[in-house]
């Protein structure tokens, strides 16, 4: 949008006058009011005794309620950009809107909370403290919710912090929606002519609109470049000028949702025909884009009976891994493999990956190793399978039932239903067997101090196990017990690791997923690890104060661990023993309370619990708090791993 | 931000401990899921280390980073398997023949400990408090929460 220049100078004017105006008034409060006392004054108005703060009156919790509307003046823009914004927002579905305050973005934030009726409902405005917080949230969210919420970023600086939380959704082909606030007449330093520049070549698209009519075409495209694969974090930026227009007269566009690449009518007859004519196929289950494809993908596997595999224990949106024809099923030799997000030997679909998208976005040549290059070290066998096809595989599924349902025959019916019932003895029996021998293997160390990783697993999951339960935390660190111990049935049973291995993730994607949950009377799981916590721990604030289903155990070993023993390992090599190998990898002297922490930022909690005996009684006070609306962390000391 | 250099750990080295290859967000099959689950007696070999000393030793070497603080837990437990624990020189040629001098990427295998960094002396003393170590895992069937793991996975989907 051109500037006018007349707008620029007298807010200029304006901020100047303001300022004048501002350093008077404090310089007064300082020289005549000590600063607790102005504040007590402030809360109270004079009425109250210092130090207490005066119970809302009925109107005030009415108005935050948003039952009654604010009052209309006289000079109010009818219309400002920022509520089509935010309509525009709505209309898309986004549920919620987590944001770091910022000057940059006060147009969209009045109107967020303040535009609609009710206001501050889709979305929701939820207070973060931290710009990484806020993505990782929306990271967690999206791995829970199989959509993109909104994160609000303030200008140069609040993008600066979200780098590292858009790194990892980037990397993790996670859809995460952002708008960035420009405000170039306000603090130089916040602003720049390109600042999504900063974030481009790990962000999948970017705009900086002129007008608001582009805005809102950008805000349409920025959701379906996010939600179309390769998934990936959108950028918008929007200067505050465009929030803050008269638009009486602007309509917001009609939406056009994305179309996702599936295969073609001939493949999925080939497929299907191969599915069909198989007297043992298999189907391999990656990591789909949402709820909707997991259920296509166990209609699939149940009209031929066929036996398939899952990644549902390593990240959300695969086949549940306690369905009957989840596992090897009665026979081994499979003779017809088809790969859903997934190697496969006959067919593979998979979506176009994060390579597709990232040169031309690579602009200043990083090269990402994993994406770009393949990582060197990192590299596991080449997978025998087809070339795969390069197609949406939830969206290719619709194509392939229909296909199958058309193919299939009375005779195969019978002899399909006989085939799921021989697999799913098989697997129920294979189910047990490793049920079986991880519980000898979660029975070490059981009554040992510091307390086990595998207890907490295991004395956590009776108590959840009849819940609608998602744990949200990275368990790779804490040992992986889930995985054996668990039932990870639904799309968002286990939302998987960090995307890029980088730490500061478990909590705030935990309540970005405790957000989703909330809606759906869900009970988020947080298994944390104590040196990911200390990244930005205000999040547990954010969950406190959004009364989030949030139950938070610490793995609290005060050690980044594995970085501790990568040092003694160098040591080694080096000859010089790993009697320092703790310098610069371990959390004590002093040690760090996270009871307190939590009670700190307003969490129910307790510990640190030494005892493995006292372990299940402090999770069932933790479930049943978490059951009753209030987040709780336990602080448990454990063993390294 | 750090960046977190856990992007894999190789435990293949370790001809005690095996266990399985991870890698940047691939997740363990469950802990020693690869290892099966085994209960060899403890060594009965002499011990001529100071006990006491070797609790400090073993602390102090970070031995628990890997191996619990009670050796029954972690990536390498070795309570139940014992491995290279046998004997006080097995586990002194074990200490001194762990060196990879040119490791490519971060490793958490056994560190090597040289003479000059932990001499025989000093690992004998941890040896000693090592062979302190007992089981402290009581039978499954006094551990209900287990049990009722295993008997709702029997009430499963079939």
């Amino acid at each position: 949008m051109a500037k006018s220049k007349k707008t620029s100078v007298g807010r200029r004017g304006f901020l100047k006058n303001a300022a004048a105006g501002a350093a008077a008034g404090a310089a007064a409060l300082v020289t005549t009011t000590p600063l607790l006392e102005a504040q007590t004054r402030g809360a109270g108005r004079g009425a109250t005794p210092a130090g207490s703060v005066p119970a809302p009156t009925e109107k005030q919790l009415d108005r935050e309620a948003g039952n009654i509307r604010p009052p209309v003046a006289a000079r109010t823009i009818t219309r400002p950009g920022s509520d089509l914004m935010v309509q525009t927002v709505r209309d898309l579905g986004i549920e919620f809107a987590a944001a770091n305050p910022g000057s940059s973005f006060e147009g969209l934030q009045e109107s967020f909370i303040n535009y609609g009726n009710p206001p501050n409902v889709m979305p929701e405005w939820i207070t973060a403290l931290h710009e990484e917080s806020a993505v990782t949230m929306a990271h967690g969210y999206a791995k829970a919710e199989g959509k993109p919420m909104l994160a609000l970023l303030h200008g140069t600086i609040g993008i600066q912090h979200a780098a590292m939380s858009i790194y990892q959704a980037y990397y993790d082909r996670v859809p995460v929606l952002m708008i960035a606030g420009n405000d170039p007449d306000f603090i130089p330093a916040h602003t720049a002519h390109d600042m999504a520049s900063m974030v481009r070549s790990y962000t999948k698209w970017d705009a900086e609109p002129k007008t608001l009519d582009e805005a809102l075409v950008a805000i349409q495209r920025a959701y379906n470049e996010a939600i179309t694969p390769p998934m990936a974090p959108t950028l918008v930026v929007i200067s505050s000028e465009i929030q803050k227009v008269d638009s009486p007269n602007t309509k917001i566009p009609a939406y056009q949702a994305p179309r996702f690449p599936t295969i073609d009518a001939t493949s999925a007859k080939q497929i299907a025909k191969g599915l069909v004519e198989a007297q043992n196929p298999r189907i391999a289950v990656g990591r789909l884009r949402t709820p909707e494809g997991v259920k296509r993908a166990v209609e699939l596997a149940e009209l031929v009976g066929a036996c398939t595999s899952t990644t549902a224990t390593v990240g959300p949106m695969s086949f549940p891994q306690r369905h009957p024809l989840c596992g090897p099923g009665a026979d081994k030799s499979y003779d017809y493999t088809l790969g859903l997000e997934a190697g496969g030997a006959q067919v593979s679909i998979t979506g176009p990956g994060l390579a597709t998208i990232a040169a031309p976005r690579d602009t200043t040549n990083i090269g990402f190793a994993g994406i770009l290059t393949p990582g060197r070290a990192f590299q596991g066998p080449p997978e025998k399978s087809a070339r795969p096809m390069e197609a949406d595989a939830e969206a290719s599924l619709p194509l392939i039932i229909e296909e199958v349902k058309r193919q299939l025959t009375a005779d195969q019916k019978a002899r399909i239903q006989e085939r799921a019932a021989r697999h799913a003895t098989a697997n129920h029996d294979a189910h047990v067997a490793g049920i079986e021998q991880a519980v000898q293997r979660a029975k070490a160390g059981w009554n040992g101090v510091p307390i086990s990783t595998a207890r907490i697993y295991a004395e956590l999951w009776p108590l959840i196990m009849h819940e609608d339960w998602c744990l949200a935390s990275p368990s790779n660190f804490s040992g992986g017990h889930n995985v054996q111990l668990w039932d990870h049935n639904k799309p968002y049973s286990y939302l998987g690791g960090q995307g890029a291995g980088g730490m500061g993730y478990g909590a705030p994607a935990s309540v970005g997923a405790a957000l989703s949950a909330k809606a759906h009377n869900r009970f988020v799981v947080n298994v944390q690890t104590d040196g990911d916590l200390n990244y930005a721990p205000g999040v547990l604030w954010t969950a406190a104060h959004h009364k989030l289903p949030m139950l938070t155990v610490m793995h609290n070993n005060r050690a980044w661990h594995q970085e501790y023993m990568f040092v003694e390992y160098m040591a080694g090599v080096r000859g010089r023993g790993a009697d320092r190998a703790e310098i610069g990898s371990v959390l004590r002297d002093p040690f760090i309370d996270y009871a307190k922490m939590a009670a700190t930022y307003g969490m129910a909690g307790e510990g640190p619990i030494t005892d493995p005996s006292k372990l299940q009684a402090a999770l069932k006070r933790g479930v049943a708090s978490v059951k009753r609306g209030e987040p709780y962390m336990i602080d448990v000391i454990t063993q390294p791993r | 931000m750090k960046k977190n250099s856990i992007k894999m750990c190789w435990a293949g080295l370790c001809l005690a401990f095996l266990a399985p290859f991870t890698a940047l967000n691939a997740q363990p099959a469950g802990r020693g899921a690869a290892a099966p689950v085994t209960n060899v007696p403890a060594p009965t070999s002499p011990v001529t280390g100071n006990a006491a000393n070797g609790k400090a030793l073993f602390y102090t070497y970070g031995c628990y980073a890997c191996h619990g603080y009670n050796g029954e837990t972690g990536a390498r437990p070795f309570v139940g398997r014992w491995g290279n624990l046998s004997t006080e020189q097995v586990f002194i040629r074990f200490l001194r023949g762990r060196a990879n001098v040119t490791p490519v990427v971060p490793s958490a295998s056994m560190p090597n400990f040289g003479e000059a960094s932990l001499p025989d002396k000093q690992a004998k003393d941890i040896y000693a408090y090592i062979r302190t170590f007992k089981s402290t895992a009581p039978d499954l069937k006094d551990i209900p929460t287990l049990n009722a793991i295993v008997e709702s996975a029997k009430q499963g989907q079939k």
